[in-house]
Order: structure tokens, then C-alpha cells, then sequence
């Protein structure tokens, strides 16, 4: 049971189609936090998430965009930390790197992405994470060299900077993707259809993940946890109530919802968050949090 | 040539003026530069600049960064979905490629990547594709003309594209050249009382059956009326009049084909026998056909059915489908198509023709076939072949959409033994095959003696085909049913080990093609379908 005390951002998860653009410039009107982009590039009928991504942020003010999640078999490190740093610098940080280590392996074979076991895609994750953030530390002129498994980079130029502290966010599941996002990532980005138990499933999960922080030296509460949801639905009383549960009991700090509808965008911006917002406050005024 | 902005991504900095000016610029280009690779990403950059301004075009540093060519494709395609055709070409172009030496018959038609409509025609139907160049000829002498320059380009895939149905046809490539024959594909009768009707590579049998309908006639073809001629009357045709009538290359009368090195030459019982002997069955390798001569079969209406079936028991069906088959009359012709067994049943399609009008004639036909398993679904019609060829969606200015690489394996079988259905009953329950496919030969295709094309495989009980979605993994499965074939048609097959060229061509066949290509291809220009190397004896 624990509440890291972040504050509470409230997003959309959307088909990465054509539609996506106008959706997105709802969103960032409407006062949503963030939309995030699936990324199957192997389905036909999806873009390019990351030319999408970059398309709508240039269409967008105000609004965080994230891949929920970037498929990193596809997408190489050292391309991707240059592109993601890249769209957070042009549209004003409002980037966040949601990264997966890569499903459907006919799929990202079929795109001529490397074919590799589950073992493999989750050593390729903890190769490429350290590549992307040496790439973007600007701090030294020193060349980045890593000599990996997956991913070799040699004598590297550094850069660009993003241009805010930007997150690595990875979709994780099972222990040791948990153990990695706890040792290596900035938040936690799964599904709830995808958690064995639903919520249930959550003090355990959440455990992996600060065990494996405090391992690596980290503070838990550095790695944000946020929740895709299939839909928004139930009667709004108690669907406030559970997103709030969410967050002050299994430390939930990012509520997404999947819909390709824009009255989604409202309801979500209009009536559930100032809500979910107002109930987390006065009960985390009533009881601090740790 | 280059009017427009020049901006340089290693020193732009977001708000500064030089950037704000690209931004808020009306109209006109802006090309990147990305001059240390440090700076901004060109990608990334440009599909932020053409999200802000509706009206630049865009010049990219270099081609996208990306781990594949599909990715890269599928970068630029969303970008068109999005953006419109704003990138300027010259970036998105490949290495070795001398744009500015394409001939100018072809200049106004040719295709490369950027240009409006190269989406339409870089993929085929199974396959995605990112050729550097699409060359589109619309006579014999602009053949030529592209085959002067693919000749220029040796160090470059080189694709022949009729109708970009085929499994095997390497009608796509990557970064290469493909010679698409779409816009020649005239259908004309040349000869009323003969039956002669020639017609053009890019036609598709469902144009060519729309045609022969008119006068009752047909030309037996595959069974998907969106195939092209070129690629099917090249390398065999296997279809629903087969053992009516004979493979699609029992028809031809005579072809007109440009050689590699230009030459236009036309072959037939008149002359050039012999290269009229190897298109009939390995065109592919020996020129670029312009025109078929084929003498078309009187065709009145036809059944055609689909039914399918559910067998708990694969096997047993296939045994019985396969005795079935052997017996039916010349009229009939009944493909198969299982996929994996899925809670012990087996889905069972059978689709085909029988050459006749008379619905008591194709029931009769049709009653042994629906009893191999429990009939599910079934519809039967009196119709026409065009009609039947015409279920084929029209493809359109869209083009075709195909990603990745089809994976199958093909073989001829002699006899459907009771081993082979034992052993295609566990190839099924493999799980790496999606589609298991008969295709029911005998009848006339072997009233052609063997050596008289070269399709040599005349005497097959039928043609199978599985697809699978792990080249590695059909193979394997694959080649333990290896002794029960003899042969394959290489229209379905996309293994590129060299064997399957020994399967397709007996050594006889082999050695005559090798002389004729070493006639005709000497250099060996025309090499992506199935090469058959003039050097390699044996």
C-alpha cells in the first residue's frame, strides 16, 4: 500500500491512424495531460507512431505525447534517443519516452526487425536504455561507447539535449521487465487488461519494482507508475472513487484511457480528473504520504 | 534548381530566428542539412516543420534512419498520409541510381521514391517493396530501353512486373529496378475462327476472361482472376481448366519477348522453336515478354463451387479427397485449402469448376466431394469463367499494399499416398502452416509429352502449397515431406535455396535452359526469379 505522492497526470492511449492528429489537438484543448501512441508498425493500417508523434506535437501546444510503448526492436537506440530528444527540444519538452522491449515477433520480423526470444528483447531494453541516456547526457565531450549484446555504438557524439528531464517509461509485466524498469526507468507503463489479477495484481508488481529501485540505489518514488485502462466506463461516482483508490493505495500517478473519441478527451479533462485531483488532495492532506 | 531555405540542423536552435523564419516562411522549400550529425534529426525535423507550416516542401539531409526498409518506407508513407507529397524526392532516391540517365521514353512514366504514385507501385500483393526506380514501358521498344538501362545498373536487383501477384516473382525489390509491364495490356482477337487472341503481359486474367467472354471462349488460367498474365503464362498456370484444356502455356501459340540485350524476337512453332520451348515455362529468365499468342478453348457456362467441410479426422479426408479427385472427368477440376486443426476439426474448403452448363452434370460431379467430410457451408452456381475470374477485386490506382516476404513451399505430387496424408496431417498439426493447399492437376496436362516445354512435370496427381510464418520453421517441416514429391512449380515457392531450381527443372530441362540462356542472357542480366546460371553446368 503506497502512494509516492506524485501529482496526477490523466492522458488518452489512441490508434495510431490519421485521426489521431485531430484527436490529439482535442486533447491538448480539452486540458488532458498527455495522449500516447500505440506503435505496431507491422499492422498496415497503423502509421509510423514516431512520425505521427512528431506531427502531432507539432500541431499541439500544451499537451505531453508519449509512445505507449515504442517498440524498441524496430527502433534502434541511438536513432531514437537523436529523434526523441529532437521532438522534445522543437515542441518545448513535452516528450516522454515510453519504450517496450517489443511483442509479436512475426510482426516485427515481417518489418525487418531482428527475430529474438523474450530473453533477448529484455537484454536488448537494458543495452539500449543506458545507450540513450549517455546519448543524451550533453554533460561531457566524452564519445559514447557501448559494445553489446544487441546494440554496438562506437565513439558517438553526444546530443542533442533534450529539453526537459525527459522519462524513459517502460511497459513491463512480468519480473524481470519489472526489475528492469525499477533499476533503469522513470515510470512504469502497463495495461490493466494486461495485470494477471487486475488491480490485485498491483502491491505485488509495484514491490518488484521498488525492490529492484532500492537494489540499484534508486528511490521507488522516482519511477512513476501510471495505468493504461481499456475504456472509460461505469457510473462517474465510483469511477472516481477507484482511480483515487488507485492512487493514494498502489501508488498510481498516470491514468490513460484507450478511446479514438473525443468526447473521451472531455469527460476525462472536464470531469474525472478535477475530481480524482480533488478527492487525492484532501486525502493525502488527511494523511501525509510517506 | 534549388530555390528555397537552407537550414542547418547541427546549428539550428528552436526559436531562434533563422528557425522561426523556416516556420512562418510562406510556400517555397526548405532543405536540411545535417552537417555533424549532432543536431536536430532530420526526420523528426522535418515532419515537425510540415506539421507547423501547410505549405514548405521539405528536402531531407539523407535517406530516414531506420533498423529496415520497411520501416524506412513506412516512415515516408505516413508522411504522405499526413503531410501530403511534400518531401522533396532527391533525399528519399537510392544509391547508384543515375536518375538523370533514365531514357527519355521512360522519363515521364518512371517511378521513384517520393514521387506521387510510388506508394501505389513499390509493393505487390505478398510482398512489400522499395525499389529505387519503377520503369513502365508501353511498347516493345521502351522495354528496350529499359532493359539498356538495367543493363547499366547490373550491380542492382532487377524486377520483371506483370500483373505483382505472384508468390515467388521477385516483381519488388529493395533499392532496385523494376521493369513493370502494367500499362501493356492489350487483349485482341487476332483470328476469330482460330481462336487466337493476343494479349499483353500486364493484363490480368480477369480483363482477358471479360474479353473472351464475349465469343464463349477462355483461356484456362490460375484461379485468381487479379493474377497477371505475364508471370502466370511464364512459368506454367495451373487452373480451373487445367485438366481441361492444359497449363496456360498449353495455349500459347506464340510469344513476342525482348532479350536482354534489346533484341525484340518472337517464338513460336515457326521459329525459334527452341526459346519458344524454354519461355513456356522459365520466361522469366530469358527476356521480357510484350505479347501472347494464345488459341483460346470454346467455354459455354460453368459450375463453380465452394463448399466447405469439417473432418475430425484430416487425414482420412485427404485420402478420400484424393480418390475422389483421381477419378473425376477431365471437367472437373476441385482445389483444396486446410488450415491447422483447431479443437480436433478441420476446416476444409474445396472450390473449383466443372466445364459444364448442366446443373444435374455438376451436381453429380460435386456429390463424392462433399463427402469427405461433414458439409458446413456450400454454394453452387451455373455462371460464367469471367464472372468466376471477376471475383478478383479490381486493384486500382491504389495499388497493391503487401508487406513483408510471403513464406511457402511447393511441391508436385505423383500419388496422393496414404503415407502423404499421414505426413500432411502432422505437417498441419505442426502449427507452421497456416495454409495447406492442393491443387488438382492430371487430365490434359499430360497430353503434353514432358520435353515438349519446360514445364516438365506433366504426370502429378496434383500441386501443394503451404504458407508458414517462419521461413526457418516451414523448412523444417517442410523438407520431411521432401520423398513424397517430384518437382515443384515454381510459382508458389519462395525458398531461395539453390535445390529448388534442380526440383522445378529436371536435369534435362536444366541443361537446354542453360544452353538457351547462354544464347540469349549470356551476361545474365535477368536473374531474381529463380536464376538459372549460364556458367553453372549441372
Amino acid at each position: 500500500m503506497t502512494d509516492y505522492g506524485r501529482d496526477l497526470l490523466f492522458g488518452l492511449f489512441v490508434t495510431p491512424n490519421a485521426a489521431a492528429v485531430d484527436l490529439t489537438v482535442t486533447a491538448d484543448r480539452a486540458g488532458l495531460d498527455l495522449v500516447s501512441f500505440q506503435d505496431h508498425p507491422y499492422q498496415p493500417a497503423f502509421l509510423d507512431t514516431w512520425t505521427l508523434m512528431a506531427y502531432a506535437a507539432a500541431r499541439t501546444s500544451r499537451i505531453r505525447l508519449l509512445g505507449n510503448v515504442l517498440n524498441l526492436p524496430l527502433r534502434p537506440p541511438a536513432v531514437l534517443a537523436r529523434a526523441a530528444a529532437s521532438l522534445d527540444l522543437l515542441s518545448g519538452g513535452r516528450i516522454e519516452l515510453g519504450l517496450g522491449a517489443g511483442g509479436f515477433p512475426d510482426g516485427i520480423a515481417a518489418m525487418g526487425g531482428p527475430r529474438l526470444t523474450v530473453g533477448q528483447r529484455i537484454d536488448a531494453l537494458a543495452e539500449a536504455i543506458p545507450i540513450i541516456r549517455d546519448l543524451w547526457d550533453t554533460g561531457t565531450r566524452e564519445r559514447v561507447d557501448h559494445r553489446g549484446e544487441h546494440y554496438t555504438v562506437v565513439g558517438a557524439k553526444r546530443g542533442p539535449r533534450p529539453a526537459h528531464d525527459m522519462g524513459i517509461w517502460i511497459g513491463a509485466y512480468k519480473p524481470r521487465m519489472l526489475a528492469l524498469t525499477g533499476r533503469l526507468g522513470d515510470g512504469w507503463l502497463p495495461s490493466m487488461p494486461y495485470l494477471p489479477r487486475g488491480a490485485d495484481s498491483l502491491p505485488e508488481m509495484n514491490a518488484r519494482i521498488d525492490e529492484a529501485a532500492l537494489s540499484a540505489g534508486r528511490d521507488p518514488a522516482r519511477v512513476r507508475r501510471l495505468m493504461t485502462f481499456t475504456e472509460l466506463d461505469g457510473p462517474p461516482a465510483r469511477r472516481v472513487d477507484h482511480l483515487a483508490d488507485l492512487a493514494l493505495h498502489h501508488g498510481i500517478s498516470g491514468f490513460i484511457v484507450a478511446s479514438d473519441d473525443p468526447r473521451t478527451a472531455d469527460i476525462l479533462a472536464a470531469e474525472v480528473a478535477p475530481a480524482v485531483r480533488d478527492l487525492v488532495k484532501r486525502e493525502r492532506g488527511a494523511v501525509p504520504a510517506a | 534548381m534549388t530555390e528555397g531555405t537552407a537550414l542547418d540542423l547541427a546549428t539550428a536552435r528552436v526559436g531562434s530566428g533563422e528557425f522561426t523564419a523556416v516556420v512562418e516562411q510562406t510556400g517555397g522549400d526548405v532543405r536540411l542539412t545535417d552537417a555533424d550529425g549532432t543536431g536536430l534529426d532530420p526526420w523528426t525535423t522535418a515532419v515537425w516543420l510540415a506539421g507547423r507550416n501547410d505549405s514548405i516542401r521539405i528536402g531531407l539531409p539523407a535517406p530516414v534512419a531506420a533498423v529496415s526498409p520497411e520501416m524506412r518506407e513506412k516512415a515516408y508513407e505516413s508522411f504522405e498520409i499526413l503531410a501530403g507529397s511534400r518531401l522533396m524526392t532527391g533525399a528519399q532516391r537510392r544509391e547508384g541510381i543515375d536518375y538523370d540517365g533514365i531514357p527519355a521514353s521512360l522519363a515521364d512514366t518512371a517511378v521513384a521514391p517520393g514521387d506521387p504514385g510510388y506508394r501505389a507501385r513499390k509493393s505487390t500483393y505478398m510482398r512489400g517493396g522499395s525499389p529505387g526506380l519503377v520503369l513502365r514501358p508501353r511498347t516493345p521498344a521502351e522495354v528496350a530501353d529499359a532493359l539498356a538501362f538495367a543493363r547499366d545498373h547490373r550491380h542492382l536487383p532487377l524486377g520483371l512486373r506483370s500483373g505483382g501477384h505472384g508468390f515467388s516473382g521477385r516483381s519488388t525489390n529493395d533499392g532496385g529496378l523494376v521493369i513493370d509491364l502494367g500499362a501493356m495490356n492489350d487483349v485482341e482477337v487476332l483470328d476469330e475462327d482460330r481462336r487466337l487472341v493476343r494479349v499483353g503481359p500486364g493484363a490480368t486474367w480477369k480483363q482477358v476472361s471479360a474479353v473472351l467472354d464475349k465469343y464463349d471462349w477462355a483461356i484456362g488460367s490460375g484461379d485468381y482472376g487479379g493474377v497477371g498474365v505475364g508471370g502466370l503464362a511464364t512459368a506454367g498456370g495451373i487452373g480451373l481448366l487445367s485438366r481441361e484444356h492444359g497449363l496456360t502455356i498449353d495455349r500459347l501459340r506464340a510469344v513476342e519477348l525482348v532479350l536482354a540485350d534489346g533484341t525484340p524476337v518472337r517464338a513460336g512453332a515457326e521459329e525459334n522453336q527452341e526459346l519458344f520451348w524454354g519461355v513456356r515455362g522459365a520466361g522469366a529468365n530469358l527476356g521480357v515478354v510484350t505479347a501472347f499468342e494464345f488459341e483460346a478453348a470454346p467455354t459455354g457456362d460453368v459450375g463453380w463451387a465452394q463448399l466447405v467441410l469439417v473432418s475430425p479426422d484430416f487425414e482420412q479426408a485427404l485420402k478420400q479427397y484424393g480418390e475422389v479427385a483421381r477419378n473425376a472427368p477431365r471437367d472437373t477440376t476441385i482445389f483444396l485449402m486446410a488450415g491447422p486443426p483447431r479443437e480436433g476439426q478441420s476446416v476444409i474448403q474445396l472450390y473449383g469448376m466443372v466445364d459444364s452448363g448442366d446443373a444435374d452434370t455438376v451436381v453429380e460431379r460435386l456429390t463424392p466431394f462433399a463427402s469427405i467430410g461433414q458439409l458446413a457451408q456450400q454454394q453452387v452456381v451455373i455462371t460464367r469463367y469471367a464472372d468466376v475470374m471477376g471475383q478478383a477485386a479490381d486493384v486500382g490506382a491504389g495499388g497493391h499494399h503487401g508487406r513483408g516476404e510471403p513464406i511457402s513451399r511447393s511441391g508436385l505430387l505423383p500419388v496422393l499416398t496414404d503415407a502423404f496424408a499421414r505426413d500432411a496431417a502432422r505437417l498441419l498439426r505442426s502449427g507452421q502452416v497456416f495454409v495447406f493447399a492442393l491443387r488438382h492437376m492430371g487430365g490434359a496436362i499430360a497430353d503434353t509429352p514432358p520435353d515438349a516445354t519446360a514445364w516438365a512435370h506433366r504426370t502429378p496427381e496434383f500441386q501443394v502449397t503451404a504458407l508458414g510464418s517462419d521461413r526457418a520453421g516451414l523448412d523444417r517441416v517442410w523438407d520431411r515431406l521432401a520423398h513424397h514429391f517430384d518437382g515443384l512449380y515454381l510459382s508458389f515457392e519462395t525458398d531461395q535455396r539453390p535445390e529448388r531450381l534442380r526440383d522445378a527443372f529436371p536435369p534435362a530441362t536444366l541443361s537446354r535452359l542453360r544452353a538457351l540462356k547462354r544464347r540469349h542472357d549470356p551476361t545474365n542480366l535477368l536473374r531474381d526469379n529463380f536464376n538459372i546460371d549460364p556458367e553453372v553446368e549441372k
